[in-house]
């Protein structure tokens, strides 16, 4: 299995405060991968210097390449549509991965807007919090690459919302793409995942199998989670 | 479908589509879902599916066609053998727990006749 993505010794700072440290993580093609961890932690930082929007230090690979162009161009990140003005419709937005991303396919956007119910027309100040996230959703799938990033998609969406989310990954995550998704809640997604990543005490601190968890030490996903945070829980072992 | 999550999913998708098989859902050489489709209707990853279909292709309760699909099998031997299987183990599970309450073999064979008949008779 080739790697989807690798990160060696990677430190980031901001105002002098690290954020975080001694950084290691390699990703399998084709997997699932949960991106855990509080707020705050360092999640959507971790994110942003995959895509080199933030710069730290170390070596960080999408693919087979460390070059920011490329790294940028494999990997699909919307980051919560900063940069938008508010008042940009969706199709507008659309008309702008159209123009930006080759490998932006109306296609596949024109399936996803479809079953998640998204109206063109609409402008993002008039978006509820779940319509925004299917919107996310749909302009991240809808690029085909390599690497996929979603930050925290279901924070604060209702049920039903989320269940169309769960599905749209499911439905139109490439074959042989890998996925990451970040959540400090990890019960709602503990069925997709096919690993966990742990972003803690400013490093990255576990890495594991899901099926793997629940197999060798017998524990939901989520009780797993919860006792790296208790004192003398388990270990940060990788 | 709703999962234990100490459970490995891969092995409750298995326990769930021998459900099927045993239950008639799943007839002798009737065709699967396509595996996303199954995916997006457990609602788990495409890789669990796989995980599941594998194992099963290889003791051999389901049979993969290149380019057709997934089938169960059509080899009805290995379907009684599965059923047998299953029984069994359901059966092991009732039998330790009601062990655990003292109860002798005579005992547990004679509340199992009188549970048969009550529901006989209630149904």
């Amino acid at each position: 299995m080739s790697t989807a993505l690798s990160i060696q010794n990677l430190n980031y700072k901001r105002n002098r405060q690290v954020i975080l440290h001694d950084g290691q993580l390699t990703l399998s093609t084709g997997k699932i991968v949960g991106l855990l961890g509080e707020n705050g932690a360092g999640k959507t930082t971790l994110m942003r210097l995959i895509t080199g929007n933030a710069q730290g230090q170390g070596v960080i690979k999408v693919g087979d390449s460390s070059d920011v162009m490329h790294r940028k161009q494999k990997t699909s990140f919307s980051d919560h549509l900063k940069g938008f003005d508010k008042s940009t419709k969706i199709n507008q937005v659309v008309k702008f991965y159209q123009t930006v991303y080759p490998d932006f396919s109306n296609d596949r956007y024109q399936e996803m807007a479809t079953f998640l119910q998204l109206d063109a027309s609409q402008k993002l100040t008039a978006l509820s919090k779940g319509t925004k996230e299917k919107l996310i959703i749909a302009l991240t799938l809808a690029r085909q690459t390599e690497l996929y990033l979603l930050d925290e998609p279901f924070s604060g969406i209702d049920s039903m919302s989320r269940k169309q989310v769960i599905s749209s990954i499911l439905k139109w995550t490439p074959d042989n793409a890998t996925l990451l998704i970040s959540d400090h809640y990890v019960h709602e997604i503990a069925s997709l995942l096919d690993e966990i990543v742990v972003v803690k005490d400013q490093t990255i601190a576990v890495h594991k199998g899901a099926d793997e968890i629940r197999d060798q030490l017998g524990v939901e996903i989520e009780d797993y989670y919860e006792s790296l945070y208790e004192v003398g829980g388990a270990a940060d072992d990788k | 479908m709703k999962f234990d999550d100490k459970v490995p999913i891969y092995y409750q998708i298995k326990t769930h589509l021998y459900h099927e098989m045993l239950n008639g859902q799943l007839t002798a050489g009737a065709q699967l879902p396509p595996v996303r489709q199954l995916a997006v209707d457990l609602t788990v990853n495409v890789n669990t599916v796989q995980r599941a279909l594998g194992e099963m292709i290889t003791e051999g309760t389901l049979t993969s066609q290149r380019g057709k699909g997934n089938f169960v099998t059509t080899d009805t031997t290995r379907l009684a053998q599965l059923k047998d299987q299953l029984v069994m183990a359901q059966l092991a599970q009732t039998y330790d727990q009601l062990h655990a309450f003292n109860l002798t073999d005579a005992e547990i064979l004679t509340s199992l006749k009188q549970y048969i008949e009550k529901r006989g008779i209630a149904q």
